[in-house]
């Protein structure tokens, strides 16, 4: 089974450190930029916050804009939102199918190998690799705060809600993944614009809950609910709801995964 | 008596309304190299798939080397060497280290094996899989189903892309691992090879099967399994 595994992750090596850089890289540029734009940030953080419903939507009518983190909330919150959201649901989403799209499987399962054993390994290397993405995009941005707070006067991250964002954030991938690993369970080709367009389904649901007064009562089957940034560094806490929401959809996800594949024909 | 390797009773396996196998029974004897032949799509992959566990088939029973096929899958295929019709692999890994992979997964250290496969065989271990030929990719599918020495060979239409050379090779190592007390189950359409190298062999034809009375067909009798 560790072959399995340590085969899954070097496959997935290049995509990682691509996707880690890309999103972390364009997170730490968002964040550099605050020390350039902080000047006009006053007058935007008000024109931002008097919006309505858009304000609403991007959290600007609770955290203003012109503070750190409110910039990294608004900011930040879209990129690695969005980014990590879809690298989650990319990685997941051919984990299984490939070995089909790629005739790879009847290499692969004619080892003494169970099925099972070969879910296990792969679900650990996806596990693996977005607690790595998330360790290398806070590293960034832990840089890109330092770099700021060590610039701009008054400039201040509160390290609990930065923190505790970017653990939500790994909760909400591991989530998506386990969404996107049932459907690769459950096909034989590879559905990569599925998976992205899950992550987009699932954010613009987010953010369309968060303007239409009546899907709020909705929102907490999405992801994004306890991830949402500037509910977090307004310091509301996530809701019940919504964190056993995540834990029943990812579980139950994992286990069609499971019980689907082992019972299945396998294409050749 | 030789002891059965392969036991398959009454196998049928359908594709929803499409037909794969119909009661399928199946005896081969331990040292048997068993021609197994028949025209495309009768059934005789979905009859090797079921034995390797890649199919879940609806009725029957399927037993190798003694075991029942899907209670032990994971103990016959440490002892089964498969190829597949159509050898494919990781794009980016190189040959050797596939090689090593289907070691490394069995659990076993099969380098000098391989090291005498892939001399004989002519493998460049340093190559990719994406800068392979079909040819060069089928004789690393046959060091992977040979390395550990599996006391049942089982092979899907193995020569198709092997040069000639490589094709004489390849049945001198069959009747080297054979002789030394191992099965071979042979798909093939190639009749020179079931005249030449099989001790017995069955006809698939629409989903069923009808053992042979002997593995030495003449031309006509061949090609007529082939007609509608």
């Amino acid at each position: 089974m560790k072959y399995v595994f340590a085969k899954e992750i070097k496959m997935n090596m290049k995509s990682l450190i691509i996707w880690s850089l890309s999103v972390g890289g364009l997170g730490l540029f968002c964040i550099i930029l605050y020390q350039s734009m902080q000047g006009d940030m006053k007058e935007m953080a008000d024109a931002f916050s008097n919006m309505g419903a858009f304000s609403d939507a991007f959290g600007m009518s609770t955290l203003s804009i012109a503070s750190l983190k409110g910039y990294f909330a608004t900011e930040v919150g879209a990129v690695h939102g969005l980014g990590s959201a879809m690298f989650a649901a990319v990685i997941a989403i051919n984990m299984i199918s490939k070995e089909e799209e790629g005739h790879t499987g009847e290499f692969l399962f004619a080892l003494p190998v169970s099925r099972m054993k070969v879910l296990i390994s792969k679900a650990l290397c996806i596990i693996v690799m977005l607690v790595v993405f998330t360790v290398i995009c806070t590293g960034m941005y832990y840089v890109g705060i330092n770099i700021i707070e060590a610039n701009v006067k008054g400039a201040e991250m509160p390290a609990g809600e930065f923190i505790r964002y970017m653990m939500m954030q790994l909760l909400m991938n591991l989530e998506i993944a386990a969404i996107c690993y049932a459907i690769s369970a459950a096909s034989r080709r590879s559905s990569m614009g599925l998976g992205i367009g899950m992550a987009l389904i699932l954010y613009f649901y987010d953010l369309i809950g968060r303007v239409v007064p009546d899907l709020k009562d909705y929102l907490f089957i999405g992801p994004y609910s306890y991830a949402n940034a500037s509910e977090i560094f307004s310091g509301i806490e996530a809701s019940t709801g919504s964190l056993m929401m995540a834990v029943v959809v990812t579980i139950v996800m994992m286990g069609f995964a499971f019980w689907y594949y082992d019972r299945r024909d396998l294409a050749s | 008596m030789a002891k059965n390797v392969i036991e398959i009773k009454n196998l049928t396996k359908n594709y929803g309304r499409n037909r794969g196998v119909i009661d399928v029974s199946l005896e081969v004897s331990e040292g048997d190299i068993f021609g197994f032949i028949g025209p495309n799509g009768a059934g005789k992959s979905t009859t090797i798939r079921s034995m390797m566990g890649f199919l879940k088939f609806n009725t029957g029973s399927i037993k190798i080397l003694g075991l029942d096929s899907v209670r032990d899958r994971n103990e016959i295929l440490k002892n089964v060497g498969y190829m597949p019709s159509e050898a494919w692999f990781y794009p980016d890994m190189r040959a050797g280290e596939v090689i090593e992979y289907a070691a490394r997964v069995r659990g076993i250290d099969c380098r000098n094996e391989a090291a005498m496969l892939c001399e004989r065989l002519k493998v460049d271990r340093n190559k990719k899989i994406k800068e392979l030929s079909l040819g060069n990719k089928k004789k690393i599918s046959i060091v992977c189903s040979m390395q550990h020495r599996p006391k049942l060979f089982i092979f899907d239409e193995p020569t198709g892309g092997l040069d000639p050379l490589m094709q004489k090779h390849f049945f001198e190592l069959i009747d080297e691992y054979v002789n030394e007390g191992a099965t071979c189950l042979l798909s093939t359409h190639v009749l020179s090879e079931v005249n030449k190298y099989c001790k017995s062999a069955a006809i698939m034809r629409e989903g069923r099967l009808t053992m042979l009375e002997s593995a030495a067909i003449d031309d006509d009798t061949f090609l007529s399994f082939y007609e509608e």
